[in-house]
């Protein structure tokens, strides 16, 4: 009895759609009817009531097989704009058998095929994700779907979860050392010789490793900064482009100079962010919302 | 399951799991090919072995054209438009076209819808050509295949993880299959008359004359003419003639019957005394008209009909087995009032002919007046002879058979001893006539079921005593049996012949085969009707009908349970189990980076006063580790797992 209630409530939460295997069963079983009918000849109707029976009892087997999978999708660290991120889902196993021929879809046509998911077993999926634009997003309506044993009917089974993020805008633009390069007295002091890096064509002449020239590379000197300025100001309306491209641009700048540990500020037309009052993912998220 | 394991680690591809499948499918089907079409599959088989390359679009066209030049060499002569409304040709025809379809598909080595349906268009097209008990095994097998074939490929082409599946789903579906099977509606048309491959022998029958010289028919054959099921038990052996034609008149070498001018009223005196029995008999071809009842049938066979001697006949010869339905009077008497020329044709003799024998018939004759005595007076006769029963007698004089039988070699068979009997019982003034049919051994039968073969075709004698015909075996008048060049007791010689293992377990499989043919490829509405009408006048049948079925449910969940037991990757892990599923239900779960040594171990701090589970780890990781998994380590294992699953609240 309880097995029975458990089965009516995993066929509730499973979706059943028809293929066109459905419907070739439904004319092969015509047909079959239709020959042991006319020619009175039990082989094709023993034929005839395997298929009727083999086709029926992949009903619940296919719905035991998807509806014992369990999945849930984790969405860590940030989204941008235009930028593949992927996506990870754990899927689980509950029942003591093996699920078979799986496949994990997102709302935006990308799918992934499982393999064997061993009895009492959870595995790892990963799909990829794209949002076109800054803001928020939603990101729901994620399925698993099987079309085991027979092909005879499309299972999906829909993931539950929904996440609401926000997109940060595409990190684009030119980097943070052009613009200190262009603004280079405030940017502090060469201190400590750090180590050669591959010359971009953003760097000092003055830095230029010309022992390397000499070798056929092009290297630059790095330094370590004893000081650095405080007052490293982005202006939004100084930047060039639309406002998409300015925000992009800052949200490159942001990006760096998280990584550089620096501070800074930003100027937007009716407000001003700084590194010291908020976080990161605050600026960030002010730039997405804009 | 254990030979299936070295299948574990190989993954069959799409390509493969679909190869396997039309050699399944196509097996039937190839048994029917024309020799042209077998070079043409050979061929395409050929190309696919050795070319392992998609083949071009030329290539194709080849095969196409070969295909159909193959296909026009194979029905040359035998095609016509006219010859399409032959189901059977057209069947054939739709068969090569697939075939030739199907080769062009394959070649291009991708897998497409057409590829993927075709094995059950073969499947349904086999089922046109053949009707036996071996194809009822082979579709069952091959929907098992196919069902397999479709399993792995959805499993990655792991057979043996397809096979479990295939054999979980089957059952489930085979209660299903059975259930519909007895009760599904049958409203068909008539049983079509096409296929049966396997059953084109012609068999013995009779056929309205009976030789008496070397033409005679004696086919001393174990080959079976027909199979009886009755209702009940077999009846006695003394009951068990199978009437075929009867033989009224004597043209020296043979006897035939009524000269065609008698015409003899049509309606029959059904025999209504004796034991009431009713069966079924499935006759296999004999192309003959007669169908064979018991003595004495007390109602007419469906399609056939029943003459003035209780014979059966069809209107056409029996060309294919066919089955039908028998009622009789277990009696050798039957009533009947003979008219003028049916009398005078049964009295008719010509003393010149066998003058010795009817000095002495009209001895008998002139002693007794009552006819029962007269016959019991012949039987003495014969049996004062010393006659031998031999299947090689000496050769009669044609022109004096019964004084030649009676006077000179003694020596014969059935026919020998049923025409002089019958002889001399007209020379002594009774009307009498020859029966040919089969006496059934009741050695070949096994409960209901009674195989009647070709060795048991026989002839004996019918009297008209008192307005009655009376059934007299002659050959039991023999003093002797030769048998294989021996004389025997003819007391013992039925028994002598059915103590071998080999014919036991022969009958077995005959009566397995008759029940399976009876029960399930000729099971019809008359059938269902029959059973209904059991379960209706036997409770006790519905019963144990219910029973049965719950049988078979339970059979299918132990098997499913079987194939759908988890594996473990070893076998001490297996003995964990239990022990595994007892923490989970306490709600200790295992982690997924979790060891199992790790695990047990957060348990025992958890509880740190169930030290078994400490003890049992201990073992556990000694057994894997140290890889001492012997039979007492194992045994060890189990115990403490069982004493802590006893221990209350674990």
């Amino acid at each position: 009895m309880k097995s029975l209630q458990k089965f009516i409530q995993i066929h509730r939460s499973i979706n059943q759609h028809a293929t066109r295997f459905s419907l070739l069963v439904v004319i092969m079983l015509f047909g079959l009817f239709m020959e042991a009918y006319m020619h009175d000849f039990n082989l094709v109707y023993i034929t005839f009531f395997f298929v009727f029976s083999l086709a029926f009892s992949a009903g619940p087997i296919g719905v035991l097989n998807l509806g014992n999978i369990q999945a849930k999708f984790n969405i860590q660290g940030r989204i941008f704009a235009q930028k593949e991120t992927n996506i990870l889902f754990n899927i689980n196993n509950t029942s003591s058998t093996s699920s078979w021929s799986i496949t994990l879809h997102d709302n935006n046509d990308a799918k992934v095929t499982l393999t064997q998911i061993k009895g009492e077993s959870s595995k790892n999926a990963v799909l990829p994700f794209l949002v076109y634009k800054r803001g928020t997003f939603t990101y729901d309506n994620c399925y698993l779907e099987s079309k085991y044993p027979l092909s005879t009917a499309r299972l999906t089974k829909p993931i539950d979860e929904v996440y609401e993020g926000i997109a940060y805008p595409e990190p684009k633009g030119r980097s943070l050392d052009t613009f200190l390069h262009e603004q280079e007295t405030h940017y502090g002091e060469e201190k400590e010789f750090d180590g050669l890096r591959e010359y971009d064509g953003s760097q000092k002449v003055s830095h230029i490793h010309w022992a390397s020239v000499a070798k056929g590379e092009m290297s630059v000197k790095v330094f370590t900064k004893e000081t650095k300025i405080h007052n490293l100001l982005f202006t939004y309306n100084t930047l060039p482009g639309d406002k998409e491209s300015r925000l992009s641009q800052l949200c490159l700048w942001v990006l760096e100079c998280e990584k550089r540990h620096l501070t800074f500020a930003i100027q937007m037309p009716h407000k001003q962010l700084t590194s010291k009052k908020e976080s990161i993912d605050e600026i960030l998220e002010t730039l997405a919302r804009y | 399951m254990r030979y299936l394991k070295h299948l574990q680690d190989i993954k069959f591809s799409p390509l493969a799991l679909l190869d396997l499948t039309y050699i399944v499918v196509l097996l039937p089907l190839l048994l029917i090919l024309k020799i042209p079409m077998l070079i043409f599959v050979g061929i395409v088989i050929a190309i696919l072995i050795f070319k392992r390359t998609p083949t071009q679009k030329l290539g194709i066209f080849f095969i196409f054209i070969l295909g159909v030049l193959a296909l026009y060499l194979s029905l040359y002569g035998a095609f016509s438009f006219r010859g399409l409304s032959r189901l059977k040709l057209f069947l054939e025809l739709l068969v090569y076209i697939l075939m030739i379809v199907v080769a062009m598909q394959r070649l291009t080595r991708e897998i497409n819808f057409y590829l993927l349906i075709s094995p059950f268009l073969f499947l349904a097209l086999s089922l046109f050509f053949y009707h036996g008990m071996l194809m009822l095994i082979y579709v069952v097998f091959e929907l098992f295949f196919l069902l397999w074939m479709i399993l792995s490929h959805r499993m990655e082409g792991n057979v043996r993880d397809g096979f479990a599946s295939s054999m979980v789903m089957f059952m489930y579906s085979l209660p299903w299959v059975v259930v519909l099977f007895i009760f599904f509606p049958r409203i068909s048309f008539e049983h079509a008359n096409y296929g049966f491959k396997s059953e084109s022998i012609k068999r013995m029958g009779h056929d309205g004359t009976m030789y008496l010289d070397s033409k005679a028919l004696l086919v001393p054959s174990e080959r079976i003419v027909m199979e009886v099921g009755f209702e009940n038990k077999i009846p006695p052996s003394h009951t068990l003639y199978f009437r075929g034609s009867i033989l009224y008149t004597d043209k020296k070498d043979h006897w035939e019957g009524l000269p065609i001018y008698v015409k003899r009223e049509t309606k029959p005196f059904y025999a209504t005394t004796g034991l009431p029995i009713k069966y079924q008999i499935s006759l296999y071809p004999t192309q003959k008209l007669w169908l064979y009842t018991l003595d004495m049938p007390s109602r007419m066979v469906k399609g056939s009909t029943l003459d003035r001697d209780l014979i059966t006949t069809v209107k056409k010869p029996v060309k294919e087995p066919i089955h039908y339905e028998a009622s009789s009077s277990l009696s050798p008497r039957f009533h009947d009032i003979l008219d003028k020329k049916t009398l005078q044709a049964s009295s008719f003799f010509d003393r010149e002919q066998n003058p010795q024998t009817y000095k002495e018939a009209q001895k008998i004759e002139e002693a007794y007046i009552s006819m029962p005595k007269r016959a019991k007076a012949l039987t003495h006769f014969f049996k004062m002879r010393s006659l031998t029963y031999t299947l090689k007698p000496d050769a009669l004089d044609i022109n004096h058979t019964t004084d030649s039988f009676l006077f000179d070699t003694r020596r014969g068979y059935c026919v020998h001893f049923a025409s002089s009997f019958v002889t001399m019982a007209r020379m002594a003034g009774i009307p009498a006539r020859i029966v040919t049919g089969y006496k059934a051994d009741p050695a070949n039968g096994l409960k209901n079921y009674l195989a009647v073969k070709e060795e048991d075709a026989h002839a004996w004698a019918e009297l008209y005593i008192d307005e009655h015909w009376v059934r007299f075996e002659t050959t039991s008048t023999a003093s002797k049996v030769e048998s294989n060049g021996e004389i025997i007791d003819p007391n013992q010689s039925a028994q002598s012949t059915s103590n071998s293992l080999y014919k036991e377990v022969n009958l077995y499989l005959m009566y397995v085969k008759y029940q399976v043919e009876t029960w399930i490829l000729y099971y019809s509405h008359i059938r269902q009707l029959q059973l209904l009408d059991y379960a209706k006048k036997n409770p006790a049948f519905i019963v144990s009908f219910v029973l049965s079925l719950i049988a078979l449910v339970l059979l299918t969940f132990i098997i499913i349970a079987y194939f759908k037991r988890p594996q473990y990757s070893s076998e001490t892990l297996a003995i964990m189990q239990p022990l595994l599923k007892r923490l989970k239900k306490e709600d200790h779960l295992r982690s997924d980076e979790e060891t199992l040594h790790q695990y047990l171990l957060r348990y025992s701090n958890s509880y740190p006063q169930k030290l078994l589970i400490a003890e049992i780890d201990r073992l556990y990781e000694h057994m894997i580790y140290a890889n001492e998994n012997s039979k007492n380590k194992q045994k060890e294992l189990k115990t403490l797992i069982k004493k802590f699953l006893k221990q209350k609240n674990g």
